[in-house]
């Protein structure tokens, strides 16, 4: 984890990747974690009921995971605002990646922007959105 | 003067991106080796940005930005280019159920041009209404490459554009800074207004171009650690 | 086909929800769940000599509240299934353990578009969530689907 000073950032900087298999379980844990225990996101059968083709992440897992990329890449970011649009639903036991750049730097109050999104081993990109944060100043 | 452009993007005055244009601009700029565009058209949802005025911009980074929209109709999404007050009174653009023959025929009469974008979209591209419905009269050329599509989409379109002899152009789709200009349209003749583009697009001459990075294929076996994610 | 309904529940606080104070447990677990590894969230010790002066949660923790109704009793169904579309979070204040959330909801909007699916309905929940202190801690707007 690296501490990262506004002043240590350039728009264009691309967030550390994090490339990870998603597993069913962890899947689970979540959604026992955040009271989401539902047949859609812990059971193929009861996903398929309601149209989905299986067990799906839940999107805020996906917002979450997406969340720790960003404190992965700079520990004292910290988050003003993160939205994220759910394209597609994600799909468990299977490679997800998680990207993002700095799109802008915001000198009148240290923020940045990024983009942040979640891709799958084609390229697709199931989850998309932008976060703000605020950084530390070295002045 | 632009021969490669974006011809599909949404800024901040669509209400799903929150890109302004200033940092489309800075990226291309930065991306320039990679994605070598020499202009854009925002085209944003459901609505014609009268007001927004990006001459500056232009001057400031070199680059064209051209406004167009993107509608909704009952054969799916297309894209309007050369907007003008004629379409404007004869549309309501926040219709999310416009007839999209309406739409041809009209804009085309009134000095556009409409094509349909992302016409390999399950559900609601082009393709699948043509499972469905008569084909439209009178559609000169479809997006065949849209950044945002999924796998197989794009490969679809082959086969509409063979099948009815459409013209074929790209654009990103983007509704984030780092996704412009991923996919763009190269023109043979340069492109310095609206107008330019209106022809241009009505009589060929143009191809996608795909400027997406190609991510190589190395596939996490289930038995390697996750990355972050505990149990 | 577009369906009818009264606009004027837009903006309307529908529902009042507090909850238990938040734990520490709570916090640590949510932390693993995401797979989190930096301190403020998943080391007390190191946390407390940290710019909080405390353990605080991961950001997305006020996603996991739900209030006692989801949505407004009288609200029409727009479609079959709902999905989540997508969040839009606002941060004002950090979560602390002992913290006890207050959440109010509101229909923020209501449009419809056409998108991969087809046509759908979305419905914008705003959440407006707020601590013991009365202070602002969060403003989540929720895009659910309804096809």
């Amino acid at each position: 984890m690296s501490t990262l000073y506004f002043e240590d950032i350039e728009e264009g900087d691309e967030l550390p990747a994090i490339d990870l298999f998603l597993s069913k379980d962890q899947v689970r844990q979540y959604a026992r974690t955040a009271g989401m225990y539902v047949p859609r996101f812990t059971d193929d059968e009861g996903a398929r009921a309601e149209g989905l083709p299986g067990m799906i992440a839940p999107g805020v897992m996906s917002m979450g995971l997406l969340a720790g990329m960003i404190s992965d890449w700079n520990q004292a970011a910290e988050i003003k605002r993160i939205g994220t649009t759910f394209r597609s639903p994600v799909l468990p036991d299977r490679n997800i990646h998680l990207r993002g750049a700095v799109t802008q730097k915001i000198e009148a109050d240290h923020t940045a922007e990024c983009d942040i999104w979640l891709e799958n081993d084609d390229g697709e990109r199931w989850v998309v959105g932008t976060a703000t944060v605020a950084l530390p100043t070295k002045a | 003067m632009a021969r490669i452009l974006d011809l599909h993007l949404h800024s901040e005055a669509s209400d799903d991106s929150r890109a302004p244009v200033e940092a489309y601009l800075k990226w291309l700029t930065r991306k320039r080796d990679e994605r070598p565009l020499e202009g854009l058209v925002l085209t944003e949802h459901r609505q014609f940005n009268k007001a927004g005025d990006y001459r500056d911009l232009e001057d400031k980074y070199g680059l064209l930005i051209l406004k167009a929209s993107e509608v909704e109709t009952d054969y799916g999404h297309m894209l309007v280019y050369g907007v003008n007050d004629d379409i404007i009174s004869r549309f309501d653009f926040k219709n999310v159920r416009l007839s999209a023959q309406e739409v041809i025929t009209e804009v085309a009469r009134l000095g556009g041009i409409a094509m349909p974008c992302h016409p390999g979209r399950p559900t609601i591209g082009l393709i699948e209404h043509y499972q469905k419905k008569p084909p439209l009269e009178g559609v000169v050329g479809v997006e065949a490459l849209n950044g945002g599509s999924k796998k197989g989409e794009n490969e679809r379109v082959a086969g509409l554009v063979q099948a009815y002899g459409y013209h074929a152009f790209g654009g990103s789709d983007s509704h984030l800074v780092s996704f412009v200009g991923l996919c763009a349209t190269e023109f043979d003749r340069d492109i310095k207004t609206i107008e330019d583009l209106v022809d241009a697009l009505r009589a060929g001459g143009y191809r996608p171009l795909d400027f997406r990075v190609q991510r190589p294929q190395t596939p996490l076996a289930p038995e390697v650690p996750n990355h972050g994610c505990g149990i | 086909m577009a369906v009818e309904f009264d606009r004027s529940i837009i903006g309307q606080v529908f529902d009042e929800t507090s909850f238990p104070p938040v734990t520490k447990e709570e916090i640590l677990e949510f932390a693993a769940a995401l797979g989190e590894k930096n301190p403020l969230y998943t080391d007390e010790a190191k946390a407390a000599k940290g710019p909080y002066g405390s353990l605080i949660a991961p950001p997305t923790l006020v996603t996991k509240l739900r209030a006692k109704k989801f949505t407004p009793e009288h609200l029409p169904k727009f479609g079959k299934v709902g999905f989540d579309g997508g969040r839009d979070l606002e941060i004002h204040a950090p979560i602390r353990p002992g913290d006890v959330l207050t959440m109010a909801s509101t229909i923020h909007d209501i449009y419809e578009k056409t998108g991969r699916t087809g046509s759908m309905y979305f419905i914008v929940i705003r959440n407006e969530v707020t601590n013991q202190k009365g202070e602002k801690v969060a403003v989540i707007d929720h895009r659910i689907m309804q096809r």
